[in-house]
């Protein structure tokens, strides 16, 4: 059954998220090659030094580790991931599939960094047998900036 | 560090990623996203696949640190988007080969291309911004 249209605007958070570094260090790991964790842990072989190598990171113009973009999926995933979840909503989630994504990174991510995370549903859509599902994120640090926007689409199949 | 004069429109770059029996719950580990269908076999054959899928966002990460690598720096990268079109399994092997499409003043225009083993896309219309540093920018507006 089709979602219903008065849901359009429906808003999630604010999600709060702190930014740790062993956290972006593991993030790094396992998007990387490596193994994240403290047992057994590798190093990743494929993600950019200034990610995961603090004394590299030290050496670099933001002296110290900065998230990869990828990371912004760690906490502004959040009023997404709530929407497919939500009751209101109906939604099968094995006919989910995540079927577009659009992220604007304003400015670098930092460990320590307190993100705040809100998100609205701004597409609801039937076509060709097949729902979208469109929420738009945006997450501001701790100074008030944004630092990420994001459009998240869902596919739901019939 | 790569200077603005360092890159060129028609520069071209490649990056190749495994995904291995383990990557999906590597992922899920770093990102949060326990989603049973990346997670159990039984669950993703529910749901019509072979077995578990990777994260859709673990491809997206690829794609960006493919071109965070041609940037040499993660913290240029502005814009990343792309459509997930093909579901990512475990042993899939996928290729990520960009291009740089545009420089327009200190913002860079990236289009890659993500294909598996088969040749088969696994998003379409991917693409990245990027801003070049400052001095950089301003140093070629001299120019």
């Amino acid at each position: 059954m089709p979602i219903d249209q008065r849901h359009l605007g429906r808003r999630y958070g604010p999600y709060q998220f702190t930014v740790g570094l062993e956290h972006l260090r593991d993030f790094a790991a396992a998007v990387g090659g490596g193994v994240p964790g403290r047992v057994f842990a590798t190093a990743p072989g494929q993600a950019h030094p200034w990610t995961w190598d603090e004394a590299a990171a030290a050496a670099s113009p933001y002296g110290s580790l900065i998230a990869p973009p990828g990371f912004a999926a760690t906490f502004a995933i959040q009023p997404f991931s709530a929407a497919c979840v939500d009751p209101e909503l109906g939604i099968n989630v094995l006919r989910l599939l995540h079927g577009g994504q659009d992220l604007e990174l304003l400015s670098v991510i930092r460990p320590g960094d307190l993100l705040t995370t809100s998100g609205e549903i701004t597409r609801l859509q039937e076509r060709s047998g097949l729902e979208f599902l469109e929420v738009s994120t945006s997450t501001v640090n701790q100074r008030g900036e944004t630092v990420v926007r994001a459009t998240w689409t869902a596919i739901i199949r019939g | 560090m790569k200077k603005a004069t360092d890159y060129a429109v028609g520069d071209t770059f490649t990056a190749v990623r495994e995904v291995d029996p383990y990557r999906p719950i590597y992922y899920a580990a770093a990102s949060g996203d326990f989603n049973p269908i990346h997670i159990d076999p039984s669950i993703g054959r529910l749901a019509g696949h072979q077995g578990v899928i990777l994260q859709g966002m673990c491809t997206f990460a690829w794609l960006a640190d493919a071109c965070a690598a041609y940037l040499d720096d993660p913290g240029r990268v502005r814009r990343v988007a792309a459509r997930f079109t093909k579901p990512v399994q475990v042993g899939d092997v996928l290729t990520f080969q960009g291009r740089c499409a545009g420089l327009d003043g200190g913002r860079l225009r990236l289009e890659v291309s993500a294909t598996n083993q088969r040749g088969e896309e696994v998003l379409k219309g991917a693409c990245a911004e990027a801003l070049l540093p400052a001095d950089d920018a301003a140093v070629e507006g001299r120019g």
